[in-house]
């Protein structure tokens, strides 16, 4: 994938560019992290322990668990199971 | 760190809105982004980080002193000192093993047994990177392109931003330096760019380079010889999509980070696999080295200036030792030679300068792609295979043709197509998509990287290997 030149085309320049990039990135990964909740958690579980991890650990477990209860985690993991049949894939 | 981790999101999350709240006080900026930059690289081994302090501030030093001196020798006296001592560190810490063993090989070759023994130390993750940057600022001192910077902390940031820091692109000390003296312009953000990069980075890593590596070619490589003819030939394809979606992912990421940051890095890869000749494929393969090797080596050689074989020595000599940047062992100086070699045939034919259709006819357009093509695929084995031995028996297995069944599954010829994507679709595409991106409503800008992501996701192995250009 090439890296346009900047001569090929010129976005519109703004200079409230970084708050709408800012929002881009936190709601991107609000709803990353609200989607695929056991990622985080499975992220956090590895890490050593200290009371802020242990924290965010038990935040990601209750995020999941809603997650989990409103259907939106299902979806991602039928989606994978799919794939992994479709693809031959080894399971996790 | 790795770019397609949480872990590294979250950083970004934390490093970003500091940057940007930051921007109208630039030196706490950059304080703050060599800060974020040195926890990056700690993330690997903290006492590394020890070795990016000590490289930043001898360079910035040294760099003083160059300027401080007005006669040329001492100039001269003071660059040939501080490019010794930062290759001697790169060769210390890369080098030292692999002549160690070649001396003492040598030696026991003629019944001489030499004993100067091994170090125990692991390689600094971006040591040739940073190497190269230090190099770049200083040459750039002695020439008189810059003006050395009185401030360390720009040097530590030149030298130790964290997008380029591990594997590039290499960027230029002027063109960094330039961009430290001020805040940043937050209309210099190409939001549509950086987050086709970032996607576009993403894919090409995590489903193709990863699958295909796990999926066929790094079983290929492990036991060539085991393997039938037509599945070797299917690895060297492989790997040559492996290598450029792996590596162009890594620098298409960082490219779109730091502008994301307000810095602009240079563009790497430009279709590599569309060259017409080797000396094309060299201006669209890993831009950024090839134009450092060029002017900080090339040229410093004599370059073309001297006649004709001393441009031929020029050129060996550049291509060897960017062979052997890449890493310690025979098998990269031979892909350096063989690329050498082959540049140095093409000025013979006097295959040099304009390669469009337009100057050389459609048909030799062609067939200088195919045989630019098979060239490059055929040399990668070299570079990927792990000993002698190895890509012996690859090439005898593989021209032998004793056997042509296949053990590619159509998951892996999927991903090989959508490897092969990255090449067929035309630039204009992805600009149109930036373009269109730029131009629409908050919630789509919001959904389409989420999407992208999320399916990504989907679709992601278990877990991600390192970048390979990590380990050069």
């Amino acid at each position: 994938m090439k890296h346009t030149s900047p001569t090929e085309f010129e976005p519109p320049r703004s200079a409230s560019a970084p708050r709408t990039a800012a929002i881009v990135i936190y709601a991107t990964l609000a709803l990353l992290a609200v989607t695929i909740p056991q990622s985080v958690v499975n992220w956090l579980a590895d890490m050593n322990g200290n009371p802020v991890e242990d924290s965010a650990l038990r935040g990601a477990e209750v995020m999941r668990n809603l997650s989990q209860r409103a259907g939106v985690a299902t979806v991602y993991q039928r989606a994978r199971d799919i794939f992994i049949a479709i693809s031959g894939v080894e399971p996790d | 760190m790795l770019f397609p981790t949480i872990e590294f999101a979250v950083f970004f999350a934390v490093v970003f809105p500091v940057t940007w709240l930051l921007n109208a006080h630039n030196t706490w900026k950059k304080v703050f982004l060599v800060a974020a930059s040195y926890y990056f690289y700690a993330a690997w081994r903290p006492e590394f980080t020890l070795l990016l302090l000590v490289s930043s501030v001898f360079n910035y030093g040294a760099a003083l002193l160059i300027d401080h001196f007005k006669y040329r020798a001492q100039r001269l006296t003071v660059l040939w000192i501080a490019v010794a001592a930062n290759l001697g560190l790169l060769g210390y810490f890369k080098y030292y093993n692999f002549f160690a063993a070649s001396l003492m090989n040598a030696f026991g070759a003629i019944g001489v047994k030499v004993d100067i023994g091994f170090i125990e130390v692991a390689l600094p993750i971006a040591i040739s990177f940073l190497t190269f940057h230090a190099l770049s600022y200083i040459i750039d001192v002695y020439r008189r392109v810059i003006k050395p910077t009185t401030s360390l902390v720009d040097i530590m940031f030149y030298i130790g931003f964290f997008p380029h820091l591990i594997a590039g692109p290499i960027v230029r000390a002027n063109k960094f330096l330039a961009q430290t003296v001020g805040p940043r312009d937050p209309a210099n953000i190409r939001l549509g760019q950086s987050v086709f990069l970032i996607l576009g980075g993403l894919f090409k890593k995590v489903i193709v380079a990863n699958y295909l590596s796990t999926g066929f070619v790094d079983g290929v490589f492990r036991d060539p010889t085991a393997n039938s003819s037509l599945d070797l030939i299917f690895g060297m394809y492989g790997y040559a999509l492996v290598i450029y979606c792996d590596f162009s992912a890594y620098t298409d990421i960082a490219i779109g980070v730091a502008n994301l940051l307000g810095y602009e890095f240079p563009q790497n890869f430009n279709y590599p696999y569309r060259a017409v000749s080797v000396q094309d494929f060299w201006r669209r393969w890993h831009m950024s080295l090839s134009s450092w090797l060029r002017d900080y080596l090339y040229i410093p050689l004599g370059g073309s200036k001297f006649g004709t074989w001393a441009t031929y020595r020029n050129i060996m000599i550049t291509m060897a030792l960017g062979g052997l940047w890449h890493g310690a062992s025979w098998a990269f100086l031979i892909w350096g030679c063989l690329h050498g070699t082959a540049l140095v045939i093409e000025r013979m034919l006097g295959i040099t300068g304009d390669h469009t259709a337009a100057k050389r006819g459609r048909l030799a357009t062609a067939l200088g792609w195919l045989v630019t093509t098979q060239f490059v695929c055929l040399a990668w084995v070299f570079f990927r295979a792990p000993s002698t031995d190895a890509w012996l028996g690859y090439f005898a297995t593989m021209f032998s043709g004793r056997n042509w069944s296949t053990s590619v599954t159509p998951f892996v010829a999927f991903i090989f197509a959508l490897g092969a994507l990255s090449h067929i679709l035309p630039p204009r595409w992805f600009a149109a998509l930036e373009q269109r991106y730029d131009e629409a409503p908050l919630l789509v800008k919001v959904l389409v990287p989420f999407v992208v992501i999320y399916l990504i996701s989907v679709a992601a192995p278990a877990g991600i290997a390192p970048f390979i250009y990590f380990q050069f």
